[in-house]
């Protein structure tokens, strides 16, 4: 199952789960990136990191390195 | 109960809410300029309490750090966790938390409210950015979602002061009633899989709540609608033009700082000199008006003259974090200092000390992220700041020879101050490179960051920004800073001199011979043996170690030192004959000359790395809470420093022989 980093720019997909127990794991969950959730790859910042998300009407930042935490639908 | 027995008792009411809400705004139109602000115990987290009456009730309104969970993981969210549970020192537990909820990020917002209705305290929602939220499409049912919620539903526009007074109401109401009962969460989370941490089902169980709660109470009339703000962002966040934008924003805010403040400056300069003659006319020579000249008003204007680059710098920022900017350019130079072990958020702070760092630290207040924010501040100081420049471009002047390199208009001096700049740069990123991956080493630091919608900033917000910071300057750090020019002075005073009885002594060289007697000419001469290896003679050891508390007083000391009397850096004819001076100054008892270009390169990488400056380390102690980190700062500065003069020196001295 492929992962938010490898989602490119300009898409839109569906997260599956944020299976990690980690801190930045559940901070993720915390912020509304629950099992169901669409959720649009809006932007990359110039140097190709971090991302612009777009998920339950409002925009979040992350880097490459925590949206490889997120597993995402095909 | 006893503790609402008495009608002058006030009800503390505690404010919570999301970061990026309209909180601030609603803190302000609710209770006006807040009556404490100080810290928690033990923790450098913002306290903040603002006294209002509402039909003769006072009303002590304390505004909590935004936070986006209780789960009290960061000292911010142990702070909100401790006052409303009650185990916060000085505080009573609040007899009702208003949560603001913004209108236009309902879901999001509502998983720290639905927390919120968990404590068993009286509750009420403060809906705040309702007109935003209308704009967009986003119908909100406010009586709907109140009794979904189980709590009163105030919708607020703050800036307009609408909702204002019904909130007031709905406080004093729900502060006499009973709390609202907890979210029934247990269907929901029946259906998360028992294996998961309870952290993570908790938040997976509330979120599907939530969206139970959303889809009653939002009316979306059609589809989303795209707003002009939300296509600026497509801009501003863009590869090439989001770049652009971003290099002109940090243009104008570092020219402001440099420039603008500039005028401001002068003025507090011109006012301590007027202050200092009156002073002189009125009172007798002697070691009182030498203290109230040299000690107490030098002190008072060496302080007074960073409060315009603080106000500046603070206008700025708070008006880029106000309409949402702040955030973006985080987000546009977040992978350029992640690689050195710092964030996005470290951009503004360290521009901002090329002008001083003083301002720079305390703008990294706007880093929420502990770890990062020390970083921040523990490098920010090496940036060159505008104190370093009359040092550079005496030397560069003076002692490197104007040739050109390689093109006829890149003369050398030129060259050599932009690598004085650069090696800031260059050695920062290295230190934040090597502390992130020793001293601060641990779990993988987050970067999850909200880029909060576009909206205007509110003037009352930014303003109170900006009074505050200057006000905290001017109170934690400037008293420190008073006191500590206060004993620079006397360490250069005393003991008082044994002048010989030469009558042919001129002033100058009575003022020489003062210095050269005192505790810090003394240590000068003690320190000789540390500052040969720099290539420096006892007077530039003097000289540097007088200016250990201000940066800016080399060139005055090295006036009086090599006799020559008070030098004015600014008037041409002063700087000219203290670079005369200093070209003929020679070794004691040869005919050696002291400044040659290896000793004034060795001199100036020594300044662009060294912690010369008391109020900078007095700063960073008052916005870390701690006096270690000071310390380190310190300690570590002037190794490096000492270290790169020593290498500057002797390959300088090998290479020209």
């Amino acid at each position: 199952m492929p992962n938010l980093d490898h989602v490119e720019v300009g898409e839109t997909t569906r997260i599956v789960d944020v299976p990690g127990d980690d801190p930045v794991s559940l901070r993720l969950l915390e912020m509304g990136l629950t099992p169901g959730v669409t959720v649009a790859v809006v932007a990359a910042a110039p140097l190709g990191d971090p991302l612009e998300l777009e998920l339950r009407g409002y925009r979040l930042s992350i880097r490459r390195r925590e949206a490889a935490l997120v597993m995402v639908a095909t | 109960m006893t503790e609402r027995a008495g009608r002058e008792q006030p009800l503390t009411v505690a404010l919570v809410g999301n970061p990026n809400t309209g909180k601030s705004t609603l803190f302000t139109a609710l209770a006006g300029i807040p009556t404490r602000i100080g810290n928690y115990p033990g923790v450098t987290v913002e306290e903040k309490v603002g006294r209002f009456t509402h039909r003769g009730r006072p009303i002590d309104l304390v505004d909590l750090p935004g936070t986006y969970s209780l789960r009290a993981q960061s000292p911010d969210e142990k702070v909100v966790s401790d006052v409303l549970a009650g185990t916060m020192a000085g505080l009573p537990r609040p007899d009702c938390i208003v949560v603001v909820v913004d209108a236009t990020n309902l879901a999001r917002n509502l998983f720290l409210a639905s927390q919120m209705l968990e404590l068993g305290r009286p509750t009420v929602v403060a809906l705040t950015l309702s007109d935003v939220a209308t704009d967009r499409g986003i119908g909100i049912d406010s009586d709907g979602l109140a009794r979904r919620l189980g709590c009163p539903v105030v919708p607020v526009v703050a800036p307009a002061r609408i909702g204002i007074d019904s909130l007031r109401d709905r406080i004093l109401a729900a502060a006499e009633s009973a709390a609202p009962a907890a979210p029934d969460l247990a269907s929901h989370l029946s259906a998360v899989s028992g294996s998961r941490p309870a952290a993570a089902r908790d938040a997976i169980a509330r979120y599907a709540w939530i969206d139970t709660v959303v889809a009653d109470a939002v009316r979306r009339s059609g589809p989303p609608r795209r707003l002009l703000a939300d296509r600026i962002d497509s801009i501003l966040t863009h590869r090439l033009w989001g770049t652009l934008a971003f290099a002109l924003v940090m243009l104008a805010l570092f020219t402001s700082i440099f420039r603008l403040a500039a005028p401001a400056m002068d003025l507090i300069s011109a006012g301590v000199d007027s202050a200092a003659a009156w002073a002189e006319s009125i009172l007798p020579e002697g070691p009182l008006r030498s203290l109230l000249v040299n000690g107490v008003l030098a002190g008072v204007g060496g302080v007074v003259v960073f409060v315009p680059q603080i106000a500046l710098l603070f206008l700025f920022v708070a008006a880029l974090e106000g309409c949402g900017y702040l955030a973006r350019a985080a987000f546009l130079m977040d992978r350029l200092l992640a690689g050195v072990g710092l964030s996005g958020k470290s951009f503004i702070p360290l521009l901002s000390s090329f002008a001083c760092a003083i301002p720079g630290i305390m703008a990294a207040r706007t880093i929420e992220n502990r770890r990062d924010r020390l970083l921040t501040i523990l490098v920010a100081p090496l940036m060159s700041c505008s104190a370093r420049l009359p040092v550079y471009l005496l030397f560069c002047g003076a002692f490197v020879p104007d040739v050109a390199c390689g093109l006829s208009w890149l003369r050398l001096p030129a060259v050599v101050l932009a690598a004085l700049y650069a090696l800031g740069v260059v050695v920062a990123a290295a230190v934040a490179f090597g502390l992130s991956r020793t001293l601060f080493r641990g779990p993988p630091q987050p970067f999850v960051m909200e880029l909060p919608g576009w909206r205007w900033p509110q003037p009352a917000v930014v303003l109170e920004r900006v009074r505050e910071a200057a006000g905290s300057f001017l109170k934690n750090a400037g008293t420190l800073i008073l006191a500590m020019s206060v004993v620079i002075w006397a360490l250069g005073t005393y003991p008082k001199p044994v002048l010989p009885d030469a009558p042919a002594l001129s002033d100058a060289e009575r003022q020489g011979e003062a210095l050269r007697q005192s505790f810090l000419g003394r240590a000068g001469r003690l320190i000789e043996p540390a500052v040969r290896p720099l290539g420096w003679d006892w007077r530039l050891g003097c000289a540097a170690l007088a200016s250990f508390p201000a940066r800016e007083v080399v060139l005055g000391t090295l006036g009086v030192i090599y006799n020559l009397g008070d030098v004015d850096p600014g008037a041409e004819e002063g700087t000219t004959l203290l670079v005369r001076r200093l070209k003929a100054a020679t070794w004691d008892g040869t005919d050696r000359k002291v400044f040659t270009l290896p000793v004034a390169l060795s001199l100036m990488v020594f300044f662009a790395l060294c912690a010369q400056c008391a109020s900078t380390l007095v700063i960073i102690g008052k916005e870390t809470g701690s006096w270690i980190w000071p310390v380190v700062t310190f300690t570590y500065m002037t190794t490096l420093a000492w270290l790169a003069a020593f290498v500057v020196y002797q390959v300088g001295t090998w290479l020209l022989l």
